[in-house]
């Protein structure tokens, strides 16, 4: 599994577990690490710019270091 | 500082508004409130001017009646011709008294020219003998008409008339003189408006030495180094303060001169002045008008006030009217369209925005609609791609 489906796990494990506003939350992130995150699969292939991205927009939204 | 709120900077732009707005009614006021002060100003001094030269014209009207009367009678007119100073006087002190009460204070008669003489003054009968060559003892000598005028005699100033006596043959045998101290005229002035006057005369044509003894004899302060320019004469305040003038008595305009407002504790007034020329033209003194504008001066403040608060509260109002407008038609929606974009990025494809708006944001509202159709269209074919694959 790649790194950045990780990262989508555990943006979806606080979602869960902080019973968060879903597409509020996904929405925001997508913007600020610039990927929808519904295209990330386990078979998404990781770019170092791209996962150094989504983690910043993790820590900007969720207060979070992934 | 950069605001990254298009209300906040809203809010400071308003605010900013206000506070120029306030300060413009406030300066508006100010203005008009000096320049009704000014209007007073020039009212008091207009309608002094107008009443004295009305004073004047009645009281030359009386002292012409009061020498007409008494040319009619042979026998001051005899004793005259005659220069017998004694029959004179016993002839005409009598009356002196009653003139006196009239506001006639000189009395005199001269001798014809060209010696034009003192030859007796009933107002002082031991004082005679001394040439007085004022312009109008040589107007009449020149015109043998009668002449009336200002005079400012080195202590004094008084208005005069003086006129020809003739004997029975039709020859000038001298000249009588009835004079008025223009001192009374302030009294009479301000009995009749409210306003108090000045009489200044300019140092120029006066005798500083005669003054000190005049005011000695009249048991009146010396106040001739009070001011630079000009001697106070008369004045119907008791506050030596408020008659300023630092300019010329010469220079000031026929029309008078509006000076600058005077304050005592509450009280306020306004000062003007308007020249009093002698009969030869010359500008020798100036009549000082003070008018208590205090009761309008208040009512001038309290309206300005009210107005000041009207406008805070108008243009307060008025921002908040403006701040609501704009929130309503244009931040709430905007804030709308930033929260579906998001969630539409987030995976919730069903928030619609719906809109029956024409104006900007609407547009912006369809514009935003028809891009989630389409990013919706666009994501399910994709998925349809990936399921197939």
């Amino acid at each position: 599994m790649s790194q950045l489906y990780d990262l989508k796990v555990l943006i979806e494990t606080k979602i869960a577990a902080g019973g968060l506003d879903s597409a509020e939350v996904r929405g925001k992130i997508a913007l600020k690490a610039g990927r929808l995150l519904s295209f990330i699969s386990p078979s998404t292939p990781d770019d170092p710019a791209g996962v150094a991205k989504l983690k910043q927009a993790i820590k900007d939204v969720l207060n979070i270091n992934a | 500082m950069k605001f990254k709120s298009i209300q906040v900077k809203v809010l400071i732009a308003l605010v900013v508004c206000l506070v120029l707005g306030t300060g413009c009614v406030v300066e508006l006021m100010d203005y008009f409130t000096v320049e009704n002060s000014r209007a007073l100003a020039t009212e008091a001094a207009t309608g002094s001017q107008k009443l004295f030269t009305i004073l004047e014209a009645r009281e030359v009207s009386k002292m012409t009646a009061v020498s007409d009367a008494l040319m009619m009678n042979t026998e001051v007119r005899d004793a005259f011709a005659a220069k017998d100073r004694s029959r004179l006087l016993a002839l005409t002190a009598p009356l002196y008294p009653q003139l006196k009460s009239e506001g006639i204070t000189n009395w005199m008669f001269h001798t014809s020219e060209p010696d034009m003489s003192v030859f007796l003054r009933l107002h002082n009968p031991a004082k005679f003998g001394d040439h007085l060559n004022r312009f109008i003892d040589k107007e009449v000598a020149r015109t043998h008409d009668p002449v009336g005028g200002n005079e400012l005699a080195r202590a004094g100033f008084a208005l005069r008339i003086i006129r020809p006596v003739y004997d029975s043959k039709g020859v000038v045998t001298g000249y009588v003189e009835f004079g008025e101290e223009l001192g009374q005229f302030i009294h009479a002035l301000k009995s009749q408006t409210g306003n108090d006057y000045g009489l200044l005369l300019n140092k120029k044509f006066v005798d500083k030495q005669f003054w000190a003894d005049s005011s000695a004899t009249l048991k009146r302060r010396d106040n001739w180094d009070d001011n630079a320019g000009f001697v106070v004469a008369d004045r119907t305040t008791a506050n030596d303060n408020i008659i300023q003038f630092n300019g010329d008595l010469a220079t000031v305009p026929e029309l008078g001169k509006v000076l600058e407002q005077y304050r005592d504790g509450n009280s306020v007034f306004v000062r003007a002045l308007f020249p009093i020329r002698d009969a030869a033209g010359n500008t020798v003194g100036a009549m000082f008008v003070v008018r208590d504008i205090t009761a309008v001066y208040t009512e001038m403040r309290k309206t300005q006030n009210i107005l000041l608060a009207v406008t805070v509260i108008s243009l307060s109002v008025g921002i908040f009217l403006v701040l609501m407008l704009l929130n309503r038609f244009i931040f709430q929606r905007l804030k709308r369209i930033l929260k579906a974009a998001t969630r539409l990025v987030g995976g919730d494809f069903e928030t619609e925005i719906k809109t029956d708006s024409d104006d900007e944001v609407g547009q912006l509202e369809k514009l935003f609609e028809q891009f989630r159709n389409i990013f919706v269209s666009v994501l399910a074919e994709i998925s349809e791609a990936q399921v197939t694959k």
